[in-house]
């Protein structure tokens, strides 16, 4: 899974957003390293919907104009949680084997 | 024209890449969030925010429009790139090594230098017309196409017609290499046929029940 992949489906974990939340949220989890831009997001979004892994929340008009929240659904739960099970079980690895030799405090 | 309206005139024009069903449904949407992340007094779209829509929206009118999940369909699409690649390899290889050939052919057997040219003319005219409709039908199985399936059986058809003729010229002997050629591209697509014609893929090519509810326009 890619990284921008992962990070919006992680901010769409425990509460539904709308494009603009998602940009802000990602950028928040990742500690300002990933910025989504507004096409990327949208394509990403599509491809997630048509997998079945995103569903739209409900709908609001904010300032005449349409604001859409997203949010998991059941499968987008659980692929999120097995990618997030076999990131951790990786990066346990990599410490545990750099931990003897000092690197990681 | 105040700085607003101007941007948002831009990036409308930005976002006609995308294809019309997706701006339909959310162009609105994806204008609030470009106008919201945009600098205050900004006038026009950024290069970096202008480059980022128009390679996603051409993602979008190129890429598959089936799940993942449909792994019969997305592996045919695959397949049928993969004998576009194959022929545009032979093609290549044939430009590349005419010269030599013909040459050959008129010192050894100057009385076939004729057809082996007519032979290799219709290979090079072939070859990339080949490539275009694979290219196309890849296209447009992945986008769901129903028709496609259908085309996709016909060229399937003429291309065995063609390996059959070939055969019948005795090219397994006399040109080895171009038939071995030849019988990859087909072995990939009757591969590619079997997949598409699977029952797990037939879902895809019924046309949609319903709208889903979450996909209605507000």
């Amino acid at each position: 899974m890619q990284e921008a992949t992962f990070l919006i489906l992680t901010s769409l974990a425990d509460s539904s957003q709308h494009g603009y939340g998602i940009i802000n949220d990602v950028a928040e989890i990742s500690g300002g390293r990933v910025r989504l831009r507004a096409g990327t997001l949208y394509t990403a979004l599509d491809r997630l919907r048509m997998d079945g892994l995103v569903e739209v929340d409900r709908e609001e008009v904010v300032e005449g104009r349409l604001r859409r929240y997203y949010r998991l659904t059941p499968s987008g739960t659980k692929l999120l949680a097995a990618e997030a099970a076999r990131l951790q079980a990786n990066a346990a690895a990599a410490m545990r084997r750099l931990n003897p030799l000092g690197v990681v405090t | 024209m105040n700085s607003t309206a101007s941007l948002e005139r831009g990036y409308r024009r930005l976002l006609a890449v995308y294809p019309r069903a997706f701006r339909r449904e959310n162009e609105e949407e994806i204008l609030a969030v470009l106008l919201a992340t945009a600098g205050q007094d900004q006038r026009r779209p950024g290069l970096a925010v202008s480059a980022d829509l128009v390679r996603s929206g051409l993602l979008m009118r190129l890429r598959p429009t089936v799940p993942h999940s449909a792994r019969t369909v997305r592996a045919a699409v695959k397949l049928i790139c993969l004998a576009a690649l194959a022929e545009l390899a032979a093609v290549l290889t044939i430009a590349a090594t005419s010269a030599e050939v013909l040459g050959y052919v008129h010192r050894t057997a100057p009385w076939a230098a004729h057809s082996a040219a007519l032979s290799l003319t219709k290979d090079e005219i072939v070859g990339p017309i080949a490539i275009v409709i694979l290219l196309w039908l890849a296209w447009a199985i992945g986008r769901r196409h129903a028709w496609a399936r259908a085309v996709f059986l016909i060229f399937f058809m003429v291309t065995s017609l063609g390996i059959l003729a070939a055969l019948a010229e005795g090219a397994a002997v006399t040109a080895p290499a171009d038939f071995a050629a030849g019988l990859l591209v087909w072995l990939l697509q009757l591969t590619a046929v079997a997949l598409v014609f699977a029952k797990q893929s037939a879902p895809y090519y019924r046309p949609e029940p319903a709208e889903p509810t979450d996909r209605l326009p507000a």
